[in-house]
């Protein structure tokens, strides 16, 4: 099997809002998709987006939504090379 | 004012300035023709002047994913209108820096009876205030607080 290719073709677009963007200090990247990272679940391990070190890190909060290409989905979702990936913090609209 | 999409009328506008929700409902009004529905329910929210602290409010900051909040507003006003059987839907929404008393969220439902038309209001608001990708951040004293959750309703 090929080694992934780290054209932007294989990558997704990764996406941050409101209090994660901050926390992280980045909103928006482009992540390579590889044999071990084939989910916005994956993504959020590879991440390192926890708010510090817990004893569940790397597992994403039921308080933070995925959203693929801009529609709510699961966070197991399989992801497609060219993917919009947001993690959504809790919202706070109206 | 926008086309209305076939099936339910709904009109969603994100607002960067500051709006007179009375103003733009006769617009929307005036939109849709001169065959008004027996039944209309309109909800306007406004920004509290003090923080959920108490703390004297300067501004709030109202962040948003643009592309996916539009298009949730508009899903939302389709779900609610078709469970409800209401007819045209208007949703306005402010986004950037809102200052405390200024408009920040108008929602109007036209429908034949005002059962549908009053809790279709009610329910798209908690909808939105739940589903659409918005956040609210808080300034005062010279810093900003995401707001962590929803007031009670």
């Amino acid at each position: 099997m090929a080694a992934p290719s780290p054209d932007l073709a294989a990558a997704v677009r990764v996406r941050l809002f409101a209090a994660l963007r901050e926390r992280a200090g980045w909103g928006e990247r482009l992540v390579p998709l590889e044999a071990s990272l084939t989910s916005a679940a994956d993504l959020w391990h590879r991440l390192a987006l926890d708010d510090g070190p817990v004893a569940d890190a790397g597992v994403l909060s039921p308080s933070i939504r995925v959203a693929i290409n801009q529609a709510f989905a699961a966070p197991d979702t399989p992801l497609r090379p060219g993917d919009e990936v947001a993690f959504l913090p809790p919202i706070t609209g109206g | 004012m926008q086309t209305p999409s076939p099936g339910h009328p709904i009109v969603v506008q994100l607002l960067e300035a500051p709006f007179q929700p009375l103003e733009l409902l006769a617009v929307w009004q005036r939109s849709l023709g001169p065959a008004a529905t027996a039944a209309e329910s309109h909800f306007i929210g406004r920004v509290r002047p003090t923080t959920a602290t108490g703390a004297p409010l300067e501004t709030l900051e109202l962040e948003h994913y643009p592309g996916m909040s539009e298009a949730q507003l508009r899903a939302l006003a389709e779900t609610c209108a078709t469970r409800h059987g209401a007819g045209a839907v208007l949703v306005a929404h402010r986004v950037g820096r809102i200052g405390p008393g200024e408009a920040i969220v108008l929602v109007a439902v036209q429908a034949d009876r005002r059962g549908p038309a009053l809790r279709c209001v009610q329910e798209l608001l908690e909808d939105l205030k739940h589903h659409a990708p918005f956040w609210k951040r808080e300034w005062s004293g010279g810093s900003g607080t995401w707001v962590a959750g929803n007031t009670p309703l």
